[in-house]
C-alpha cells in the first residue's frame, strides 16, 4: 500500500519534471512560429555561464524611454514597452506603460533603473548562446567590423503577446554563425 | 557515548560477567540501555560514497557536454536531447524504487543523477531559446523540481543539492533582502528529512553531512538575507546564528551528544571567535551604521518585516539556549556562547561611548582564552590548552599592533596583564606546593 503511494507520488513528480521543460519549449516554439518579427540594433560581448555554456551578451541600443512622471516607475517593476519600426526596418521603443497595451506591438520588460526622467529597461533579450569557441570569435568579428564605422549588428526577435524569443543574431546582414565560420577559415 | 565506546563496552561485558564484576542480569540491562549497535560495514559506506560520486560526476559531465552548445543540432534534436536524459534519470530512479528499494547506494546515486538531469534539461532549453540570463529563476525552478525526490526516496543528496541551490538563489538577490529572505521558508522544507535522518541513524555519515551542509548554507544565506533592513544589526545576528550552532552542537539528545553535532560545534566555535575578535577592534563599532552591504535603497515598513521576524526568532532562540546552559551550570559552554548576549549589550552601549564595546570584547576574549587554558590544565586536555593559547596569542598580537590605542595606555595594560599572569603563576605554584 505504502509502496503504491510512493510510486504514485513519484510518477506525479516525474510528470511535473517533464512538463516544466516541455512547457518552456512549447511557449517559445509558439512565439517563434506565430510571433511578429522585429529587428533590434545591438552590441555583442562574450561572457560565460557554467551551466548553460557560452553566450554573447547583447546590449540593445536605446534601451531607455523618456517618461512624463518618473515617480510612477520603480526598480524591478514590470512595464510594457511599445515598439515602433523605423524606415530602415529597425525596431525602436516609443513609450513605457504600466498597463498591458492592446492592438499595438509591445515587449514585456522590467525596470532596470530610473534616472533623469528616463526609464532604463531590463529587456528579456540579453544573451545569445553560441558554440564554445564561436562565442569569443563572435565578439572579435563584431569589433573588427565596427572599427570600420559600420556598427550594424542586430538581433531578430519574434514577439507574441509581449513575450520575446530570439531567432538569430546578424552582423552586416549575415548570420553570426556564418560570419564566425568565415573568420575562422581566414 | 560514542558508537565506538559502546562497541568496546559490549566486547568487555562477557569478561566482566566471567570475573563476577557484573552479573548476567546487569550486563543485559546495560545492553538494553544502550541498544543495538548497528554496524554498517565499511564496504557499504564505500559503496554509497562511490555510487554518489560516480552519479555526480557523470551528471556534471553531461551538463558540461550540453553546455558546449553543438551548433549543428536542429531545434528538434535539442528538444529530444533536453528531455531524454531527464526521462533516463527518471527510469533509473523508478527501477531503484521497484527493484532496489533498500539499497542506500542505489537510492542516493540515482537520486543524484536525476537531480542533475533536471538541471541539464532546463539549461539546454535556456541555451536553445536564448532565455534571458535570470540565474535566480533558473536555479529556483531546478531546485523546486528535485526536492520532492528527497521525500519520495528518502535520499539525502537531493536535499544537499537543494540547500546549496537555494543558498545560491538567495545570493542572486543579495541586494533585494525582501526576496532573499525567502531562503528561510525554502530551507525549512528540508527540516522533516533532517529530523527523519537523525531519528533513524543518529551516528551516521548522512546526518553529519546534512548538518555540515546546513550550517554552511545558513551562514551564507544569513549574509544574503538578514540584517540589511536595519544597518548594524549584523553584529547581533551573526553571533546569534553561530552561538545557536554551538549550543545545538552541545545539546544532549537522549542524554548524549553525537557525531552529527560536530560540524555545528566546530563551525559555531570558530565563527564565534572570529566575530568576537573582530569586535575587539574599534573600527568595527565606529563604522557600524555605515556598513549596510552596499545596499543602495532603504527598505522599511512591510518589506522589512520578514527580516525582522526571522532576526527576532534567531535571537530569541539563542537567548533561550544560553539560559538553558546557565541553568544546567554548563559554564564553559555558556561562556563561549555568550558572544551574542555581549553583542546585544555592546550594540546599545556604543551610543554612549565607542570604547565600551571594545573593552567588553577584549576582556571577554581574554577571559575566554584563559578559561580554556585553565580548563585544559585541569582536565589534561592539550587541545583545550592549545586552542586557548592560540586565541590569546591572536588577541595579544592584534592589540600590540593596534594603532587605535595610544602607546602609553597599551603599554600599561600589557604590563598589568603580564603582572596578573605572574601573580597567578605564583599562587598556582604555592597551591601545588601546599598540596604536596
Amino acid at each position: 500500500m505504502k509502496n503504491r503511494l510512493i510510486v504514485g507520488l513519484f510518477l506525479a513528480v516525474c510528470l511535473i519534471q517533464v512538463v516544466t521543460p516541455l512547457s518552456m519549449i512549447i511557449k517559445r516554439e509558439n512565439t517563434l512560429n506565430n510571433g511578429q518579427q522585429f529587428k533590434f540594433k545591438t552590441a555583442p560581448v562574450d561572457p560565460y555561464d557554467a551551466f548553460r555554456g557560452r553566450y554573447v551578451a547583447l546590449r540593445i541600443e536605446n534601451d531607455y524611454l523618456p517618461v512624463a512622471d518618473q515617480k510612477e516607475f520603480i526598480k524591478g517593476q514590470t512595464v510594457y514597452a511599445l515598439i515602433n519600426v523605423d524606415d530602415q526596418g529597425f525596431a525602436a521603443f516609443t513609450a513605457a506603460v504600466t498597463q498591458r497595451p492592446k492592438g499595438k506591438p509591445y515587449i514585456k520588460a522590467k525596470v532596470r533603473y530610473v534616472s533623469q526622467g528616463k526609464v532604463y529597461l531590463d529587456l528579456p533579450i540579453d544573451r545569445y548562446y553560441m558554440e564554445e569557441k564561436a562565442a569569443p570569435a563572435a565578439e572579435r568579428v563584431y569589433r573588427q567590423r565596427s572599427r570600420r564605422n559600420k556598427q550594424d549588428a542586430y538581433v531578430i526577435v519574434k514577439i507574441k503577446d509581449g513575450f520575446a524569443v530570439i531567432e538569430g543574431l546578424y552582423i552586416a546582414g549575415q548570420r553570426i554563425e556564418d560570419a564566425v565560420k568565415q573568420d575562422i577559415e581566414k | 557515548m560514542s558508537k565506538r565506546a559502546i562497541k568496546w563496552l559490549y566486547q568487555e561485558l562477557p569478561a566482566l560477567v566471567a570475573k563476577n564484576i557484573l552479573n548476567q542480569e546487569a550486563a543485559d540491562r546495560i545492553k538494553r540501555y544502550y541498544g543495538d549497535v548497528k554496524s554498517s560495514s565499511k564496504i557499504a559506506v564505500m559503496l554509497i560514497i562511490g555510487g554518489t560520486l560516480g552519479a555526480l560526476l557523470i551528471g556534471l559531465g553531461i551538463i558540461l557536454l550540453l553546455a558546449h552548445n553543438w551548433e549543428d543540432l536542429s531545434r528538434f534534436t535539442r528538444t529530444v536531447l533536453s528531455i531524454a536524459p531527464l526521462v533516463a534519470g527518471q527510469g533509473l530512479v523508478a527501477w531503484v524504487l521497484l527493484k532496489r528499494p533498500g539499497s542506500q547506494a542505489f537510492t542516493e546515486g540515482s537520486a543524484t543523477f536525476l537531480s542533475l538531469m533536471v538541471g541539464a534539461s532546463i539549461a539546454l532549453i535556456s541555451q536553445t531559446y536564448n532565455i534571458p540570463g535570470d540565474t535566480g529563476t533558473f536555479i529556483l525552478t531546478w531546485m523546486l523540481l528535485i526536492i520532492p525526490l528527497t521525500y519520495i526516496m528518502n535520499a539525502s543528496l537531493p536535499a544537499v543539492i537543494y540547500l546549496i541551490g537555494i543558498t545560491a538563489w538567495s545570493g542572486t538577490y543579495w541586494d533585494d533582502p525582501a526576496k532573499a529572505v525567502l531562503f528561510w521558508p525554502l530551507a525549512a522544507i528540508t527540516t522533516p528529512h533532517f529530523i527523519w535522518a537523525l531519528r533513524r541513524e543518529i551516528y551516521t555519515l548522512r546526518s553529519t553531512m546534512l548538518s555540515l551542509v546546513m550550517v554552511v548554507c545558513i551562514s551564507f544565506a544569513a549574509s544574503f538575507s538578514l540584517g540589511k533592513t536595519s544597518p548594524g544589526s549584523w553584529v547581533v545576528i551573526f553571533p546569534a546564528i553561530y552561538a545557536t550552532f554551538y549550543f545545538l552542537g552541545w545539546q544532549k539528545f537522549n542524554k548524549i551528544t553525537t557525531n552529527w553535532q560536530r560540524p555545528l560545534r566546530l563551525i559555531g566555535a570558530v565563527g564565534l571567535f572570529i566575530l568576537a575578535f573582530q569586535f575587539t577592534f574599534r573600527g568595527s563599532w565606529q563604522y557600524l551604521d555605515r556598513y549596510a552591504y552596499g545596499l543602495k535603497r532603504n527598505i522599511s515598513g512591510f518589506g522589512a518585516l520578514p527580516d525582522h521576524i526571522i532576526t527576532l526568532a534567531i535571537i530569541t532562540m539563542v537567548i533561550l539556549l544560553f539560559y538553558d546552559n546557565l541553568k544546567r551550570k554548563n559554564w564553559t559552554i555558556a561562556l563561549f556562547g555568550a558572544v551574542p548576549v555581549l553583542a546585544i549589550l555592546a550594540y546599545f552601549l556604543r551610543e554612549s561611548s565607542i570604547f565600551l564595546p571594545v573593552i567588553i570584547f577584549n576582556v571577554y576574549l581574554l577571559a575566554l582564552s584563559l578559561s580554556r587554558i585553565i580548563l585544559g590544565a585541569r582536565n589534561n586536555s592539550l587541545a583545550s590548552i592549545n586552542s586557548g593559547m592560540l586565541m590569546l596569542a591572536i588577541l595579544i598580537i592584534a592589540r600590540f599592533f593596534d594603532s587605535g590605542i595610544n602607546f602609553i595606555l597599551k603599554g600599561l595594560v600589557f604590563i598589568i596583564v603580564g603582572i596578573g599572569f605572574l601573580v597567578g603563576n605564583v599562587i598556582l605554584a604555592r597551591r601545588i606546593g601546599g598540596a604536596k
